[in-house]
């Protein structure tokens, strides 16, 4: 008994350790963003002279209030791009029957092994041609085309498993395709529509790379990349970007908590389909 | 068209179908297209069209201004791989720097998230508040957490504080892990490992409370010690999850760079160089030299190399099954 206690603790003791891992630079972040300018320099992990200051400052003068915007504007106008575009398209590789519905069903699942350095430099040059580079909507393009894979691959499934009967039943009640789309398969397939939602909301949220080459206007800099200007002075105010790291990484721990099961979802049916 | 409605079935003909829509006169074929019109139009701009003149690209020395290309042939490939005094050397240390980082990360990320989804799986108590604090560094990978990890490693961060506080101070670093050149890498490693845990763990868990728990119950009845158990019982089982995990790994390994960007841009005197952030280099920061070309090459040996490694673990996690 007493064996079976000691591992009991052990079990514990490691998770919690692993739990400390997992929050370490998140609670650095945290104690950082509440500390001054003088304070950051120091080592202590609780802030002696705790300060709202640093947070109301970057938000404010440091115009991270506008990249929250921009930011929201990208990842919204991108989430919006996905649901609509790749759940007509699945819906039609699941249910609907046409000529080359296989193949090009594999073309978008294949996309998944291009790296995005190969895409990026042709994606630039052509945005560059069309007179996009630098918008928002030269942002939102690629990364709607970008979710591509894994988008289709999630709605396909969903709605591949929705009764063939309902489809039939609809059918024979007079509805067009669009009307079973819209009063039968996009209701019942909710849940797959917030998981895509989700995953492509955080990652868009995140982006960097392309949104660091193609964005030059700092006034539509998103939160990322206000947070880099933070940084690339040569002395950097780590209490500032701390609090700008904050500002970014809130708004995701927030939809995360509320939207948890999403998530592992679509994670744990994403790799096992 | 009046010779076809004799042929509809009765339910078809009682359900008045509007006009225009009729489903006569809109063949299923053409229905299918209009649904996949929107996606395949931007998979053929942003994806097709860009693939064809990334790979055209390859084969042309370019430096984004002048009208024309020149075409050199496989010249850019060439001088990648051995041709060039200068990039062929810089191309095998990012290319060694890349095969470390995608040896060791899958391979620690499930030594960690193995045992960390066993541990989780027996509890039952807080294991809905673990799971979801486990999850945080998945959901906020980004520059972000990046930064902050760079605050912790400062010369005077938190870890080397950490770390002499405990009376470890001989592992501190003062120049900073990010600025010594024998720890910059396996710290990239670490906190890529340490963002991958999240997801691994969690289809780990999801595999494992798919077993029937009565098998871990029978095991320790027969007297199993519980790394026996570890060895003969759930590591076999959970193979199939440890193939996508190390599949996942490599291909992140191969397309992601963020991080090496973000952290350290291939510093300190390239030792963290790798092969992804090297082709972003020579397409944005040469300035007017004639590198996009080259860039599109490496662009497209990373493509080759990942393709060619996946159907190589494919075969081999078959192999072993």
């Amino acid at each position: 008994m007493i064996g079976r206690r000691v591992v009991r603790a052990v079990v514990f003791a490691a998770l919690f350790v692993y739990a400390l891992i997992s929050l370490y630079p998140f609670l650095w972040m945290v104690s950082g963003a509440f500390k001054g300018r003088t304070e950051i320099l120091e080592g202590g992990f609780l802030p002696r002279a705790f300060t709202l200051d640093t947070l109301t400052q970057t938000w404010g003068r440091l115009h991270f209030f506008d990249y929250f915007l921009n930011s929201l504007k990208v990842t919204g106008l991108t989430v919006i791009g996905v649901l609509v575009v790749y759940s007509l398209a699945s819906y039609a590789f699941a249910v609907l029957d046409f000529p080359g519905r296989r193949i090009l069903f594999w073309f978008f699942v294949a996309l998944l092994f291009v790296p995005g350095i190969t895409m990026l430099l042709p994606v630039v040059i052509l945005e560059k041609q069309l007179g996009v580079l630098g918008t928002h909507i030269g942002l939102v393009l690629p990364f709607v085309n970008g979710t591509a894979p894994l988008t289709v691959l999630l709605l396909t499934n969903a709605y591949g498993s929705v009764p063939r009967e309902m489809h039939e039943a609809a059918r024979s009640d007079g509805a067009s395709e669009p009307r079973i789309f819209w009063s039968v398969y996009l209701p019942l397939a909710r849940p797959a529509h917030v998981t895509v939602a989700v995953l492509t909301a955080v990652p868009t949220w995140n982006e960097y790379v392309l949104t660091r080459v193609s964005i030059s206007d700092p006034s539509r800099y998103t939160l990322p990349l206000g947070l880099e200007s933070l940084i690339s002075s040569e002395v950097p105010r780590y209490n500032e970007v701390m609090a700008a790291s904050l500002i970014i990484v809130i708004p995701v721990i927030v939809l995360f908590l509320f939207l948890q099961r999403y998530f592992v979802n679509g994670l744990v049916g994403a790799i096992k389909g | 068209m009046s010779t076809l409605s004799v042929q509809d079935p009765p339910g078809r003909l009682r359900g008045e179908p509007s006009r225009g829509r009729s489903p006569r006169r809109w063949p299923g074929w053409l229905t299918g297209w209009a649904f996949v019109f929107p996606a395949v139009a931007l998979f053929a701009v942003m994806g097709v069209y860009t693939i064809g003149s990334g790979l055209a690209l390859s084969f042309a020395k370019w430096n984004g201004f002048t009208p024309t290309w020149n075409w050199v042939g496989i010249q850019n490939y060439l001088d990648l791989l051995y041709a060039d005094p200068v990039l062929a050397p810089e191309l095998r240390r990012a290319g060694w720097n890349t095969l470390q980082v995608m040896i060791a990360v899958p391979l620690l990320t499930v030594v960690i998230s193995l045992p960390l989804a066993v541990a989780l799986n027996s509890i039952r108590r807080l294991r809905g508040l673990l799971r979801s604090v486990y999850f945080l560094p998945y959901v906020t990978t980004g520059v972000a957490i990046y930064f902050a990890w760079r605050y912790v490693l400062e010369p005077d961060g938190a870890i080397n504080t950490l770390l002499r506080s405990l009376g470890l101070g001989t592992l501190s670093q003062p120049q900073g892990f990010l600025g010594n050149p024998s720890t910059a890498l396996p710290t990239l490693i670490l906190i890529l490992v340490w963002s991958s845990v999240p997801v691994a763990t969690l289809l780990y868990l999801s595999g494992l409370q798919a077993v029937d728990p009565h098998l871990f119950e029978a095991a320790q009845i027969d007297g199993a010690a519980p790394r026996h158990v570890l060895r003969r019982v759930i590591w076999p089982l959970m193979r199939p999850i440890t193939a996508a995990i190390v599949l996942l790994g490599v291909r992140d390994t191969l397309h992601g760079f963020q991080i090496f960007l973000v952290m350290t841009r291939g510093g300190p005197g390239g030792h963290t160089d790798v092969l992804a952030l090297m082709a972003y280099r020579l397409s944005f920061f040469k300035g007017l030299a004639q590198t996009l070309g080259l860039a599109s090459a490496l662009g497209w040996l990373l493509f080759a190399g990942a393709v060619l490694l996946t159907l190589v673990n494919a075969r081999m996690l078959r192999r072993v099954q």
